[in-house]
Order: structure tokens, then sequence, then C-alpha cells
């Protein structure tokens, strides 16, 4: 049974002494093997000899470019060893892509119809692994059927079932998990403890995409691990050290915690037992290396569902002494895992006193002699950071940053810039560790680090005289880090002039501080300080002389982009008035709130159906998806804005979509109570038949652009923030819940008419927590013209199904760039697009007054730019905007909107390049000029 | 996956891997991949699973592969995997697939294997008799 010439030509190679004399070797095999090939006359035994050598040399790392023929061929053959051969072949050979994937699919098929089941489970151990779209679409009903079957035998069940599990993680699209839920959980009861573990592990991948289809598994999961755990029944066969089938186990735990809590008593009750048993088993460390990790994988598990389940339980408190112990263990992998799993419950609970009694030992594992121990104690304390031990635990952090390994830096630099940002209480103090961090780690520190600097500092007023002195002090130390160059730049080109006054900080001695450096550092940071430069001739004229020297000088660099910043800034200042240089030089607006970049960094994405994450590194909130900043919310404290909606939902975030002015509250109108359960489905209803009631009160006032409340029932509150860029657009919606119990089965989606593109950048959490808001982010592209507005239909869990659905107020308008016309360029143009259809007309009668500065707020907010002096008469508004679209180019807007004061008349009068956006533009506007006054933000 | 990166990861795992110290923990982080590895002898068995994986587990399922070969071939060793590497996979096959235990008990797989040698016997004996 064993082939000879294979068993020679092995030996031969590894005779081998140096690489070349392999290389000799193998070419002659190649060589040898394509004729024989070639030939076309083999015997299957041959074949199968020659395919054998191909694959060896190519796990060896030769490239192999032929054979796959005669694999494909071998898996025909009526004789199983060749058969097996020519599968083993094409699994390693073959790429999920490959073209020859479509010559297999047929005989694969053949082979899972075939009434020999090990001809069966070749078939499925090689869609398992190789498993393209192809075999996906062509294959995917006949594994099932293998799986449900009552016929099949258990061995190929265990087979049918890890396969589709690759199939669907691969392809999630191809296989209907919902229709088949039912049949496919209730295999977890199945007798045979293999085909259990199988079924397991493919109903914990397709639960997490398919959570409510799957609910059936909560109680069968529970059920099972009574059963091995509790009642200690199973065959002695799947004994592992002692341990009844532990990978069981630990699957049925984990598959649990991507479930809510069963609400089931009698559930509740059996779990409890079980997780308590683990607990108890686990008093005593066996000697046996097998044994005691088998033991403790599955303790891990069971105290990652307790915690899921409720981490203040007593379970857990037992949990954290057994962890406590565990950190301090001399084998390596428990005190790993220890730090991880303490990770994992300092990242979702309340009570941080118990972790925190170890503080101590967790900073000494920064120490430890291994870089992956190293790793998990700083991922536990960035995740049991709070403002009480903030300064402690990022000092120590600083501390060890000298020594750490390079590999750890920069992501720590990361994790002590988001705690610092976080927990601060004082500004100076924030100032003080991100500054020290650049100056000590600056190679390890990002670019999102200093932005977030930056746009800190310029969002809190307080912080930018102290900020611009703590730079100037950093970059006169021996060692200045040219990060410390670009934050300085930015800080005292903005803020300078605040410290002007101070001993050493006069204009020049600013100037001369940077500029000593510039020389050294890279073009990037030459430009920026070249901005700086300029904003310094704004704000300290006295050394303008100084600095055009500059200036003149980098008119003649061979940089393409210095020089054109210098020339530009040298005519800039060189002007015979200064208004130019004002305008330009006008200190920044404020950043909008906006995730950190930091955390984005952090939280990398996930694959679709790959296992989720049961819980992210970092603090409780990083694991509810709220954004909190404690410098943001004391900010506002401060400011005395924070809205009067602090009270019905905790988070202050809410306030910054309700808008600075208050507008937030709905002030007329009741809530509306949630539509009650209406499948679209059954009753054939469109979104737009079911919004919800009384939705326009809050749409209305947002239709002109403002940003703030959306939707406000006793559960509920919806806010918008919107922000938009040529055809381009973003859209935070925050959803509050304003209930002290969590929202389950949280789901929301959009419908956008066509041409607008609404796409959500991450995939929401299921649940919100009790008194809590989760935000979600929307990118909107207008590809072509729209008149319709896209909708939400946001659904939850309470007692039913409860849906809403809602208008969002994305119009037309919001893609229009407003622009400036001068009068002939405006009435050329104007001329030119002419009359009907592309000119629309409309006498607009206002209820009460005519208000001219109403008007010119509306059209402001509709993103059209005013253009002054070009009608003749004063009072007639001219207005004038670009509307962008990615697919179907922009179209030019003109419009004219004479007021008629007698008779408290509008006539607007809107011409543009496309009839259909004129029309509608004049709706939008027509609507806008007829609804009463409501705030704006803008 | 290219041949390219699939060498490139190869090379880079084998150097962490190699690089550690026996008291350290068998577990380290490569990009987004946990490794996970376990030394018996000279050989090394190395897998990479989901940073969200069960380790304690995985290091075990290395160890029940390396007691169904070792009962397989009789005390195994490093050779026996060279010459014979087909049918390491096949008995991986029989207790893994898509990267999922599929098999943990030794006795199911081990009957599974030899009743497939029992074939394999069959047909090379129908091919003497020709």
């Amino acid at each position: 049974m064993a082939m000879r010439g294979l068993t020679v030509f092995i030996a031969d190679i590894r005779n081998c002494r140096v690489r070349e004399l392999e290389e000799k070797r193998i070419n002659k095999e190649m060589a040898n093997i394509r004729t024989k090939f070639k030939d076309g006359s083999l015997s299957g035994y041959d074949k199968k000899k020659y395919v054998c050598k191909l694959l060896y040399m190519y796990i060896l790392g030769w490239d192999i470019d032929f054979g796959h023929m005669e694999a494909v061929n071998l898996i025909s053959s009526p004789k199983y060893s060749e058969k097996q051969i020519g599968y083993l072949g094409i699994t390693l050979l073959m790429h999920e892509n490959s073209d020859l994937v479509r010559l297999v699919v047929n005989s694969i098929r053949k082979d899972l119809d075939d009434n020999n089941e090990i001809h069966n489970c070749l078939a499925l151990h090689a869609i398992a692994n190789i498993g393209g779209r192809e075999m996906a679409e062509s294959l995917a009903s006949d594994v099932h059927r293998l799986l449900v079957s009552p016929n099949s035998k258990s061995f190929v069940k265990k087979k049918a079932a890890l396969t589709m599990l690759r199939l669907f993680r691969k392809h999630p699209d191809v296989i209907p998990a919902p229709d088949w839920a039912e049949r496919i959980t209730n295999i977890i009861d199945d007798y045979d403890l293999g085909v259990c573990l199988s079924v397991t592990s493919l109903v914990t991948a397709l639960a997490q995409q398919y959570p409510e289809a799957f609910m059936l598994a909560i109680p069968k999961a529970i059920m099972r691990l009574h059963k091995v755990i509790v009642e200690r029944d199973f065959s002695a066969d799947y004994v592992y050290y002692k341990i009844p089938i532990p990978w069981l186990q630990v699957k049925l735990l984990r598959l649990l915690q991507y479930f809510p809590p069963t609400e089931d008593p009698n559930m509740s009750e059996m779990l409890h037992n079980v997780l308590q048993t683990i607990i108890n088993n686990s008093q005593e460390t066996p000697r046996n290396v097998q044994h005691n990790n088998a033991q403790n994988a599955i303790l891990f598990e069971a105290i990652n569902l307790a915690i899921h389940l409720d981490c203040e339980s007593d379970i857990v408190r037992q949990a954290t002494n057994i962890l406590a112990r565990f950190i301090l263990s001399k084998e390596t992998n428990v005190r790993y895992l220890g730090l991880e799993t303490m990770a994992h419950l300092a990242a979702v609970t309340d009570e941080l006193d118990e972790i925190k009694k170890h503080e101590e030992t967790i900073i000494l594992s920064l120490r430890d002699k291994d870089i992956s121990v190293r790793r998990r104690g700083l991922d536990l304390l960035y995740s049991m950071c709070d403002v009480s031990n903030a300064k402690t635990i990022v000092s120590e952090l600083i501390r060890y940053l000298h020594i750490a390994d390079y590999a750890l830096r920069e992501e720590m630099v990361l994790k002590i810039a988001i705690m610092t940002e976080k927990y601060a209480t004082e500004h100076s103090w924030y100032v003080d560790v991100i500054l020290q961090l650049i100056s000590s780690a600056g190679d390890h520190v990002g670019e999102e680090v200093w932005y977030r600097v930056v746009q800190i500092v310029t969002n809190h007023e307080n912080l930018q005289e102290y900020s611009a002195k703590m730079v100037l002090h950093y970059m006169r130390s021996p060692h200045c880090h040219e990060n410390m160059l670009k934050v300085g730049g930015y800080i005292l080109g903005e803020y300078g002039h605040l410290i002007a006054n101070l001993p050493g900080a006069s204009p020049i001695e600013q100037f001369n501080t940077l500029h000593a450096r510039f020389g050294l550092c890279s073009l990037a940071t030459r430009a920026l300080l070249l901005s700086t430069y300029i904003k310094f001739i704004n704000l300290f004229p006295e050394i303008k002389g100084a600095i055009l020297a500059v200036f003149n000088q980098y008119r003649h660099v061979l940089d393409a982009e210095l020089q054109q910043r210098a020339c530009e800034y040298m005519a800039i200042a060189t002007m015979p008035t200064d208004d130019l240089l004002q305008t330009v030089c006008e200190e920044m607006p404020q950043f909008p709130e906006r995730e950190s970049a930091l955390l984005s960094r952090l939280n990398e994405k996930t694959g679709q159906t790959e296992d989720k994450r049961t819980w992210n590194i970092g603090g409780k909130d990083s694991n509810e998806k709220t954004p909190a900043n404690l410098l943001a919310a004391k900010e506002r404290n401060e400011n005395g804005s924070v809205d009067d909606l602090a009270n019905s939902v905790s988070n202050t975030s809410i306030s910054a979509a309700g808008g600075e002015n208050g507008a937030a509250a709905p002030a007329n109108g009741s809530p509306a109570p949630p539509t009650p359960a209406a499948p679209t489905a059954k009753t054939g209803l469109t979104w737009k038949d079911q919004l919800a009631p009384g939705y326009e009160n809050w749409y209305n006032r947002l239709r002109d652009g403002a940003d703030g409340i959306l939707y406000e029932d006793s559960i509920l509150q919806i806010g918008i923030k919107s922000e938009y860029h040529g055809h381009l657009g973003r859209l935070a919606i925050y959803f509050g819940n304003k209930t002290h119990t969590q929202l389950n089965s949280f789901a929301v989606s959009v419908e956008s008419p066509e041409g607008l593109v609404v796409a959500n950048s991450h995939t929401l959490a299921t649940s919100i927590g009790p008194s809590t808001q989760i935000q979600q982010l929307y990118s909107l592209e207008c590809q072509q013209i729209v008149t319709e507005v896209p909708l939400i239909r946001i659904s939850y869990q309470a007692g039913s199904t409860q849906s809403i659905y809602l208008k969002l107020p994305v119009l037309m308008s919001r893609f229009i760039e407003p622009i400036q016309l001068s009068s002939a360029d405006f009435f050329a143009r104007w001329k030119q697009i002419g009359g009907a259809p592309r000119e629309v007309q409309e006498i607009i009668k206002v209820p009460g007054r005519i208000e001219l500065e109403r008007a010119r707020t509306i059209l402001v907010n509709h993103r059209l730019g005013i253009c002054e002096n070009v009608d003749p008469k004063p009072g007639n508004f001219v207005a004038t905007g670009v509307f962008n679209t990615s697919l179907s180019g922009k179209v030019g807007c003109l419009l004219r909107l004479e007021p008629n004061h007698e008779s408290n008349m509008y006539r607007l009068t809107v011409r543009t390049t496309s009839d259909v956006v004129s029309k509608h533009l004049k709706e939008i506007l027509h609507t806008a000029l007829l609804s009463k006054p409501a705030p704006s933000t803008r | 996956m290219s041949p390219k990166e699939k060498t490139k990861i190869i090379k880079d795992v084998t150097q962490l891997v190699l690089s550690r110290r026996t008291k350290m923990c068998n577990f380290l982080e490569y990009k987004d991949t946990k490794v996970i590895y376990r030394r018996y002898a000279s050989l090394f068995f190395i897998t990479g699973v989901d940073p969200n994986d069960n380790e304690l587990l995985t290091l075990e399922i290395i160890h029940r592969y390396v007691e169904v070969l070792d009962r397989y071939f009789g005390n195994v060793c490093e050779l026996d995997l060279i010459f014979n590497f087909h049918r390491a996979y096949f008995i991986l096959d029989e207790l893994l697939i898509a990267g999922e235990m599929q098999e943990s008990s030794k006795k199911t797989v081990l009957r599974v294997i030899t009743q497939m040698d029992a074939m394999e016997e069959e047909e090379a004996k129908e091919e003497a008799k020709k």
C-alpha cells in the first residue's frame, strides 16, 4: 500500500545536503513527471504516485504549475485510494477562485450523492477545504441535505455541519440560514456527542448573524450543558483526561454569550447550577497538564459567560477570587489567561474595586519576561482605568514606555492618549501628559495622536493659553521631536498671541524657537511651519520683516509644495491692505464632535461572519459604543448649555445632537406612541404608509438643515447630526434609551431612494442598555438627481416587536454648494438657461408678514449663496449654488426671490440646468417659506 | 491568499515561535491572529486562531492530534510524518474541518482511519491478483 517510488523520492530529497542539489533533483523529477503526464497512458496507480510527488514538492515550497488535471481525473477514479489522493491534490493545489473548480464541482456532487458514505466524506472535506463561491452556490443544498437527512450516518452529519459552517463564513449570502434554523438547531440534541459538537460550532456562527432565528438554541445549549456537567451523562469515549468532551462544553458556553440572558427562570436556574459546578470543580489543580488545561479552558469560558450574564453576580465574585490567584500563578499560560479574563471583567463591570485591589500585581505584569503576558497586562490596565486611578496608571505606563518593546510602544502611546483624554479632570493634566508623550516617545506617536491634540485644544478655549506655553517650553529642550514641532507650529500659529506678553515668549522669541529647527525637519513639517509664519505675520506685524526673509528664500526651493506656499504667502503678506491676510488667517473654527480617530484605529473592524468578539478591550463605555469624553462633558457644563433632556437620557452626547440652542425638546405635540408591530411582509404596506404618527413635528424642524431631535417617545429618543460636502455627506444618528431596562433586538435599516446611497460604516449594537445612548454613522452619496428623502426603520423588542418608521431630512438641497456670482455672470447664465421647462415660477402668499431675514436664512440653510448687489432693487434676493451628484454631474442653480411687502407675497423664480431640479428646488423652498419659523442652528 | 503571502507568514511565525523560551506561555500574537503552539521534543505544532478562540482548548486540539498520530504510527516521529505526509493530512481531516473540532474521540477517529486503510489494502490486493 505504500508507494515505493514516492518513498525513494522523498529519501533522495532528504539526502540533498545543499539547496542547489535539491533544486537539481526537483527539476529532474518535474521534467520526468511532465513527460509521463504528456504520454497520457498512465495507470491510476502511477498517476497517484506522481501527484503525490508533486504534492511533496509543493509542501517543500516549490511552485507547482501543472498536474492539476491529473488530480481532477483521479477524483473520479473508482478506486478509493486514488480518489483520496486526487482530493488531497485538489485541496492543496487549487485556489478557491481557480477556474478548475468548475471542473470538479460535478465530480464532487456525484460523490455527495453516492451511497458510499466514505465518498460523501471525501467530497465534504474537499468542499470545506476549497470552498469557493462556485462550490457554495452549487453544492450548499446538497450539504444541507446530508446534514438534516434522517438517513445520514453520524460521521457524515458531523462533516456536513462543519462544511456548511465553512461555506457560510465565506459566502453567508448563499446559506438561507433562517429557513434552515429550526432543523439545524434541533440536531444539538443528537445523542452522538461528536455530531452535537459540530452542529454547535455551526449554530454559533449562524446565531451571531441571525440571533432571532436561533433563539431555540438557548434552552438546548443549557440542557445539554446540564446533562454533561451536572448529570454527568456522556459516553466514556468522549472523556478527555477525566473531563467530558471539553470542546463541546466550551462551545456551548460560548454560544450562550451571543444571546441575551434567558428570561426563563428554570433555564436560569439550570445554567446557574452548571456555572457553579464548573467553579466548584476548579478548586483543585490537577497535576496532569492536559487535564489542567481542559479544566481551565472550561473555567475561563464559564467566567466569560458569567460576566456576560450579570457581571455583579455571586458567581462572578467567586470567579474574581480565582482570577486573582491566577494572575500570580507560576504557570505563564495561566497568568496570561487570568489577565485576559480580568480585562474582560474590567471592560464591562461598574465594580472595579475588586480588580483595583490587584493594581500592583497587574502593573508588575508589565515587567513580565514574556511579551504575550506584558500585552495582556497592558490591555487590563487600559480596561480598568477610570477617573480615580487614571493618573497612577498613566504615569506607570509612561514610565514603562521607555523600556517597553518596540512592538508595543505605538499601541501604548495610543492607549495612553485615549485614557488621558477620557479621564482627564483637569485640562492641564491632559496637555502635560500628551506633550510628555510626544517629547519622550515621539517616534511612536502616530499622526492621529497629534491631530487629536490640536482638535482638543482648538475646541477648549481654556486649554489654549496653557498649551501654547507648554509647547513652547518643550520645543526649547535639546531633544525636541519633530512631532512636537508640528503640534507647536500649529498651536503657536493659532494661539501664540495669548502668551506673547510672557517673558521669553515674545513674538520674535516664538518665531526663533520654531525656526531654529526648521532646517532639520521633513518637508511636510516645513510646509506646516510656513503656514504658521503667515499666521504670525497676521498676529504679530512687528516680526513681518524676519518672516518675509524666510518666504523670500523659500520662493526658490526645489520642492513644489514649499515653493508654492512661500510664493503665495509672500504675495498675501505684501498686499497693500491686510484684508485678505486677515480673512485667510482667521482663527480656526471648532472641530465637529466626532468619534476620536484614536478609538477607531484601536477597534479594527472584523469581518461579517468571523466569530464576533464578545467584548472589547477598554472601559465600560467602549463596550457600549458611547463615546464618552469627560472634557467635552465638562466643557458643556461650564458653558451652561447642557440641555433640559439630561434627566431623561443620562448621556450627555445627545445634547450635541440636539443643537446648542436647546431646540431639542419638542415644544408642541405630545410624544407619539410607538407604532405597534406591523410587519411589512404581512400587511403589504410600504414604509411610507407606516410613518410614525406626528413625525412631521420633528421632521419639519429639521427640514431646513438643522441638527436635532428626529423623534421621541417615552422609550426612545432619536437625534441626528449631519454635515455635507459636495455630493457627499455624513449623518450621525443617536438612539437614546430613556427607560431603565435594556432594549433588545434593536435594529435599524434604511430605505433610500434611487440615486442616493446611504451606507452605514459599522454594524450597530443589537441592544441599548438602560439610560444609554448609542450612535450610528452613515455616509451619504448623492449619485443622481433625487427628489425623495430616505426612510429609516427602527425596531426593538419591548414585549412585542416595535417598529418606528421615519423620514430622514436628507433633502436634495443638502448636496448644493453655495457660490457667489457677479452681476454680469449671473445675468449671462440666467439668460443662457432661459424659460420653461427649466424655469419654474411661483407666487407664494405667506401667512403673517414677510420677514426678509427669515427668507435669507432659509436660502442660506438650503445651501444657496446669496449674491449681493446683483438685483437692482434692494430687498430682492438673488441666490446661486451648484447641486452635486457623483454620477450625473453638476447642476447649476440660480434663483430670484422678490418680496412684495404690501400683499405679503413672494415671487420665486428658479432656473437650473435641469427641469427636475428646478421643480424640486422650488418645492423645497416653497414649503420652507410657508412653514412656521423654526429655530435653526446655522 | 497568494503563495508568496503564505511563505512570508510561515517564515515570520516560525521565527517568532523559535525565539521563545520554554517557560514562556504558548500564546502569542501575529497581526490579527493569535498563534498557539506546542512543542514535542524537536517538533513544533503551530496553529493560528481568532483572537476570541479558547486558547487552552486549542492547545488540547494539538495534543489530541499528536495522540492520534502516535497511536496510528506507533510512537510517532518526524520521519513518519515526512514519508507519510498524505496520511497526516487525512488524519487531520478526521479531526478538524473548517478549523473546528469535528471529532474529539480518539477511538472514533482511529476507527475511521483504520477503515480507510482496510479499503486501500483490499484494492492493493486486487491489483496484485491481476
